[in-house]
């Protein structure tokens, strides 16, 4: 798995390329945006193909994190694939679901400034 | 244009109270559900391509709908959050909605349109504006018009509320009294107001009594009466001499010999008065009951597989427990009682025992590093009460009443999955994880898990 952080104005966006599973989720843990509680993300999901449960708490986990700190996490560009796992585990309550990266960084960009 | 059909689960919430059995979502109104007459309108109103939004589980109506070849439009799915305005929704979809004009269907509302209004026409003339709305839905254009107009077209359609069962009974036997000309309504019929779906088994004695609409797999035995303005769902059986007048009878049903149906809606064992919303369950089979599918294949398999691997977990456990229990009795480390939980997909509660072991010393940590006080409900794994991991047993009390539609893959167990993934036990967060691996294990991953909730536990204690 490859990620790759690019900033766009105050939002972070995390591309990830691979499949995020117990061995992967903890690369996506370390990295800098994520790391950083107090920095809003798109976690960009074009190029993921696979996702276990280790993985959506990977993601869980950095959007509580993240939220303490009056953060976001956002998701975007899932394929059917991914999007039946957040369904099946009701976890897309949790997150703002984009079929557009650039549309989610718009989006964050609002919510910050109207905090 | 495009279309985004957005429904929040809190407008169909009495959906789930009034019939439990049926996603609402596939509510039937008349013979078809209720998500393909928005469908319907939605390609009338010149759309290529929909998007059903919803923040309510989408499973059952995605095997239904699939991707709208049937319709012969593109239809995908997404998800929305209760509180997204019109905008939100345009910008979490914008890949879907692109440069095109977008009308955003919202509510859980019956459009009451005429299929041989040229509404493609009107809605290129109709401006960007609420364009028909009522208390509980509207339609919504977003996009400039493809061909300016100095006069605003008349949408020749109503909007009516589908916020009760009373507004739903009324919908649906309009539907079947004049609804024919209006929509597209599936079923034979050789003659206006008679609807007759396949492998429908009529009594050479029985009476049929227009409009009446009767759905696939129906049997009316001799002397039933059906109709006027009666609507037989699918699967349903209506014993000798019975007579449905002014009624709906849902899916899935079994009417029994000479019951009078008239006014009602009967679903399952559940008889509703759609005036008053009163409904009754009727505890004899014989008068009214559900018509069950046949169970998931591989539970038993499972419970097999669980049932040995509890046993093995037994032998294991027992030289331990007789070695210590009698030490943490004398000590006050442990407790024992009794607790009522929520049954599996039946729905039926049972009582279920629960130890704890408390304090400290080396007795209690062993005991609790290899899950001692685990054995008593190890024991109801080998008589299939419970399974040796799933759902983390909700307890019976006055708020439990969403099951069984929020618990999807609910299977009370000894050890969690939550347990086993190190989540947090309780909570929504668990939930997640229980419902992945509900739908994504296999009775040999489930012992793979068993031993990491286990090792998990002696780890933690170990840790401590």
């Amino acid at each position: 798995m490859t990620i790759t952080e690019t900033l766009k104005g105050s939002i972070t966006v995390v591309a990830i390329n691979g499949a995020l599973d117990a061995s992967t989720a903890p690369e996506l843990q370390r990295s800098p945006a994520i790391t950083n509680a107090s920095q809003t993300v798109v976690i960009d999901f074009e190029h993921v193909d696979f996702l276990d449960s280790s993985g959506l708490g990977a993601l869980i986990g950095t959007l509580r994190k993240k939220r303490d700190m009056s953060a976001e996490t956002l998701l975007s560009c899932m394929n059917d694939r991914i999007s039946q796992v957040f369904e099946i585990t009701n976890a897309y309550r949790l997150f703002h679901i984009f079929d557009d990266t650039s549309a989610a960084v718009d989006y964050a960009t609002q919510l910050i400034s109207r905090k | 244009m495009k279309t985004l059909l957005a429904i929040r689960e809190r407008e169909y919430d009495w959906v789930r109270q009034a019939f439990p059995s049926i996603h609402p979502l596939l509510l039937p109104l008349c013979n078809k559900p209720f998500t393909e007459f928005l469908i319907d309108f939605a390609i009338l109103a010149g759309s290529s391509e929909i998007r059903l939004l919803s923040d309510g589980p989408l499973g059952e109506v995605k095997e239904y709908c699939e991707n709208g070849n049937r319709w012969g439009v593109q239809l995908s799915y997404a998800t929305l959050h209760a509180e997204d305005s019109f905008q939100d929704l345009i910008d979490k979809n914008r890949k879907f909605c692109g440069d095109d004009r977008i009308m955003i269907i919202s509510g859980f509302s019956f459009i009451s349109y005429d299929k041989h209004q040229g509404y493609a026409n009107i809605m290129s003339l109709m401006p960007a504006e609420t364009c028909a709305s009522c208390s509980s839905g509207s339609i919504t254009i977003f996009g400039n018009t493809e061909t300016p107009s100095t006069n605003r077209p008349v949408l020749p359609l109503t909007i009516l509320p589908l916020d009760n069962v009373g507004s739903y009974y009324r919908i649906s036997l309009e539907t079947l009294e004049n609804g024919s000309a209006r929509y597209v309504l599936p079923g034979y019929g050789n003659e206006p107001g008679c609807a007759i779906g396949r492998n429908v088994v009529i009594s050479k004695t029985a009476e049929i009594r227009k409009p009446v609409s009767i759905g696939n797999n129906v049997q009316i035995l001799s002397g039933a009466v059906i109709g006027p303005s009666a609507v037989i769902g699918s699967n349903v059986i209506i014993d000798k001499e019975s007579t449905v007048k002014s009624g709906i009878i849902l899916d899935n049903t079994y009417i029994g010999e000479h019951l009078e149906v008239t006014g009602r809606i009967a679903s399952g064992n559940m008889l509703t008065d759609p005036r008053s919303g009163a409904s009754i369950a009727m505890e004899d089979p014989h008068l009214m009951t559900g018509i069950k599918a046949g169970g998931k294949s591989g539970t038993a398999g499972r419970k097999t597989v669980h049932a040995v691997a509890a046993a093995i977990l037994i032998s294991m456990q027992l030289f331990p427990f007789l070695l210590l229990f009698p030490l943490l009795k004398l000590q006050g480390s442990w407790s024992s009682g009794t607790t009522t939980c929520q049954g599996d997909s039946s729905g039926k509660s049972f009582s279920m025992p629960t130890s704890e072991i408390t304090g400290t010393g080396l007795a209690v940590s062993l005991a609790a590093a290899i899950s001692l006080d685990r054995l008593p409900m190890l024991l109801r794994v080998v008589t299939g009460q419970l399974a040796i991991i799933g759902s983390a047993p909700i307890i019976v009390s006055d708020r439990t009443t969403s099951f069984p539609a929020g618990n999807p893959g609910y299977r009370p167990a000894v050890f969690s999955y939550a347990e086993a993934e190190d989540w947090p036990v309780n909570g929504s967060d668990a939930a997640i994880v229980e419902r992945f691996y509900a739908m994504h294990s296999t009775p040999v991953k489930d012992i793979g898990m068993t031993i990491k909730a286990l090792l998990n536990k002696l780890y933690e204690k170990n840790a401590a």
